[in-house]
């Protein structure tokens, strides 16, 4: 068994190495920033025309968190190259598995996160908003030098549960032929026939790559939860 | 600083009903009234964080009509010239005691961060916090926290200071210091407004009070005839009555 383990360890790292990190941390960074936008545009006081754009993201974020993310990765992978539109797209469109990944992890990400943001700016108190606009300070101001901040932390936890989701979510690429971890696993068990032996020791991986995440998270909520205490409550 | 038929309802609930109302610079208003006529409405309105459907508001060379929209750049002069302080506090809780005092005038009226630095710390040594510059609003007592509060409102250089219930959130020996620090500012001739339900501090300190009940103005006048007109007033004598501050028959007016 020693053998087996040693022998397919270093494969599967490699794949973790080649994709299912890079997958999670860009679809991560690309989803976050996503999903301040979205939060942005949602809490946002404009009407007019705006009011479309705000439906357009409520729409996404309605699209992406009512689905599932498997069947998102086969849209995007595979049924995108089918959608026609005569005149103007003859040939669909085609990315590559790792692109459609990004993709479908970065939307499906910031539609979450998007929420998360939401519920973290609008758990700062109202005082807080108050405050700043009583002695002059703009909207964008506020946001930017009060409120954020202050969501930020708030939002910490939920955030790093979600990339901590995120990373053993990338487990479903291998259904768009990414060869990632979980998918080198099973290319492995079907040579060797040792499926127990295999799928416990990719399991065994994520669960140490997400460790290491919660270890982060700890280590990031104890900086930032310094000073975070209201002392009005 | 003049108020005239101010009007503002939540919903069905009108809150504040034709207010007529000069409030005197470099003096001290206090106004009072049972929980729920109004104070607090009044008071957010002169700093716009409440916005009357209707009146005339004017403050030094401002004329605001309630009625209109009213444009960002007066809603920001008017906040230049209203210092706020809450019940609460509202420090900034990721600013440092001395980032709170500076963010307004950093940031608002875009003084030198040097400058407004020292001035800072002279506004600290004022109220008897500057040893407390590096500390966060956790870190301090509700007592500190205040005082932190009305040097933040003092570093804008407003014209007037309005103080919704300063001391009602702090124990009994908290209170004393903060109230220490307004009566210097009232010394001081710096223009304070406060609502308050500490009768005793306001005779004290208040150059006039306002009595407001249900929504309108009950009385307006000076510290003397509110305590005098107590007789004659059953609405003041019922009000006055309802507080438990029973020394002050006897309290002495200082003004
Ligand atoms: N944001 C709001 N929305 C709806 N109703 C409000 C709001 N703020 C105040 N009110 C109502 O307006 C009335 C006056 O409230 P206000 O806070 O001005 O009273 P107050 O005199 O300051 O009372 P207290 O002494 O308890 O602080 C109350 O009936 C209150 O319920
Ligand atoms: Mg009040």
């Amino acid at each position: 068994m020693w053998d087996i383990i040693t022998s397919s360890l270093p494969q599967i790292l490699a794949a973790g190495i080649k994709f299912t990190i890079p997958l999670a941390l860009i679809s991560f960074a690309i989803g976050l920033a996503l999903a301040l936008i979205t939060a942005l545009v949602r809490i946002s006081h404009r009407g007019g025309a705006f009011s479309i754009i705000k439906g357009i993201f409520r729409f996404y974020v309605w699209l992406f968190r009512s689905t599932p993310l498997l069947v998102q990765l086969f849209i995007v992978y595979f049924g995108l190259p089918y959608l026609r539109i005569p005149g103007v797209l003859e040939n669909g469109i085609k990315f590559s598995p790792f692109i459609a990944g990004i993709i479908t992890f970065s939307l499906n990400t910031g539609a979450y996160a998007s929420e998360t943001i939401r519920a973290s700016i609008s758990s700062v108190p109202n005082g807080q908003w108050e405050a700043a606009s009583s002695i002059g300070m703009t909207r964008g101001q506020t946001l930017r030098r009060i409120v954020l901040p202050q969501a930020f932390r708030i939002s910490v936890p939920p955030l790093a549960n979600s990339f901590i989701s995120l990373v053993k979510d990338t487990s479903l690429a291998a259904s768009i032929t990414i060869v990632e971890m979980f998918e080198v696993s099973q290319q492995i068990a079907a040579q060797n026939y040792q499926p127990l032996i295999m799928y416990t020791l990719v399991a065994v991986v994520y669960a140490v790559f997400c460790s290491i995440l919660t270890f982060g998270q700890g280590y990031l909520e104890k900086k930032t939860n310094q000073h975070l205490d209201q002392t009005e409550g | 600083m003049k108020l005239q038929g101010l009007n503002k309802s939540f919903g069905a609930n009108h809150v504040l009903q034709d207010i007529d109302l000069e409030l005197p610079e470099r003096a001290t208003t206090v106004i009072v009234g049972p929980s729920g006529s109004g104070k607090s409405t009044l008071l957010r309105s002169l700093n716009l964080l409440e916005r009357p459907e209707s009146g005339l508001y004017q403050l030094a060379d401002l004329q605001i009509d309630f009625s209109k929209k009213i444009p960002a750049k007066q809603v920001l002069d008017v906040r230049k010239k209203t210092g706020m302080v809450f019940q609460d506090y509202n420090l900034f809780p990721h600013k440092s005691v001395l980032q709170n005092v500076i963010e307004g005038p950093v940031q608002v009226l875009k003084r030198d961060k040097n400058e407004a630095t020292k001035e800072a710390y002279e506004l600290l040594a004022k109220v008897g916090l500057k040893e407390k510059a590096d500390f966060y609003p956790d870190q301090l007592s509700g007592g500190q926290a205040q005082r932190v509060a009305i040097a933040r409102s003092l570093a804008m250089h407003p014209e007037y200071i309005l103080l919704d219930e300063p001391t009602s959130a702090l124990d009994p020996e908290l209170e004393g210091e903060v109230l220490k620090v307004l009566a210097d500012l009232a010394n001081e001739k710096q223009s304070l407004i406060i609502v308050t339900h500490n009768l005793f501090f306001a005779r004290q300190i208040a150059t006039k009070i306002v009595f407001v009940e249900d929504g309108r103005i009950i009385f307006d006048g000076p510290t003397k005839d509110f305590f005098n007109e107590q007789q004659k007033n059953t609405r003041i004598h019922d009000f006055i009555s309802s507080m438990t501050f029973t020394d002050i028959d006897e309290g002495t007016v200082n003004n």
